[in-house]
């Protein structure tokens, strides 16, 4: 039971030689070798609200735990992002097509990983969001 | 302008229909289908557990870029916190007395990859005091 992650980086002219890098990790549960064995799968969201969302609650239990999170923003419009936040802590936008790929430690409850399609109106349509956590922890509940 | 492609690929049996995603997107400029064209590359080795900053914002010029951070360690008790904010010092860290948030812990052999709005640090907190090295990336 083994969940594989693998990161391919890939340009011929951001530099005067050209750039590869690809990194695979299996992922593990916190400082062992053995394998992360829950997951929501992956789960699709239409999201409408420039304001923040719940994507994921934290839960405590989870801190000290590992869990690992993906993110896309499947609009093919590259103008339309998601703002991602933890705790109101901005992390970063999610243009159309870009995906991010993190470790989540939940420190506390107020962890949650929340996204808002901050330029979003009634014209510019949905924003498809595609999302999967993968962790440990028996107990571990999200709304997800 | 650069082309630079980024390519996720995940697969997983922990449930019973096993998952498999793959994407790739091109690294463009905020909202823009034009490529981002500055590439910083860095491998750090840290030798204590003070947690410090890894990537300032200083160092990137834009208000939109995407990072990737490793840990090359095959020892399992090497692993980083990993924050943004900005680290105060050598002081404690998630106990709400350094104006971070934590994203995440990366143990031996993770990797990360994220945009950055590049309103804040990134800092970084080793697990024990031996030498311990990082290598990160920040297209932008």
């Amino acid at each position: 039971m083994a969940t594989t992650a693998t990161l391919t980086i890939a340009s011929s002219d951001i530099a005067g030689d050209p750039v590869s890098v690809s990194k695979t990790s299996t992922l593990s549960k916190a400082g062992s070798l053995n394998d992360l064995d829950q997951s929501t799968g992956l789960s699709r969201v239409h999201l409408r609200s420039a304001t923040n969302k719940v994507l994921l609650a934290a839960n405590a239990e989870g801190n000290n735990l590992a869990a690992k999170v993906y993110i896309i923003n499947k609009s093919t419009d590259a103008s339309l992002y998601l703002t991602v936040t933890i705790n109101a802590q901005t992390i970063g936008k999610l243009y159309g097509g870009d995906f991010m790929f993190i470790p989540w430690s939940q420190t506390d409850t107020a962890a949650s990983i929340e996204v808002a399609a901050t330029n979003w109106t009634a014209s510019t349509g949905d924003i498809p969001v595609e999302y999967a956590l993968f962790h440990e922890d028996t107990d571990f509940l999200t709304n997800a | 302008m650069a082309t630079t492609n980024a390519t996720i690929a995940l697969a997983s049996d922990i449930t019973d229909s096993s998952l498999s995603v793959s994407n790739t997107t091109a690294l463009n400029t905020a909202g823009t289908s034009t490529g981002v064209n500055t590439l910083t590359s860095v491998t750090k080795v840290l030798s204590s557990t003070d947690h410090v900053d890894l990537i300032t914002t200083g160092s990137v010029s834009t208000t939109h870029a995407y990072v990737y951070i490793n840990n090359p360690s095959t020892d399992e008790s090497q692993y980083f916190h990993i924050h943004i904010g900005n680290a105060v010092g050598s002081g404690t860290y998630d106990d709400g007395t350094l104006p971070t948030e934590e994203i995440g812990t990366l143990y031996a052999g993770d990797w990360m990859w994220f945009p950055w709005d590049v309103d804040d640090d990134i800092t970084i907190k080793p697990s024990t005091s031996d030498d311990m090295t990082v290598e990160y990336m920040v297209f932008s």
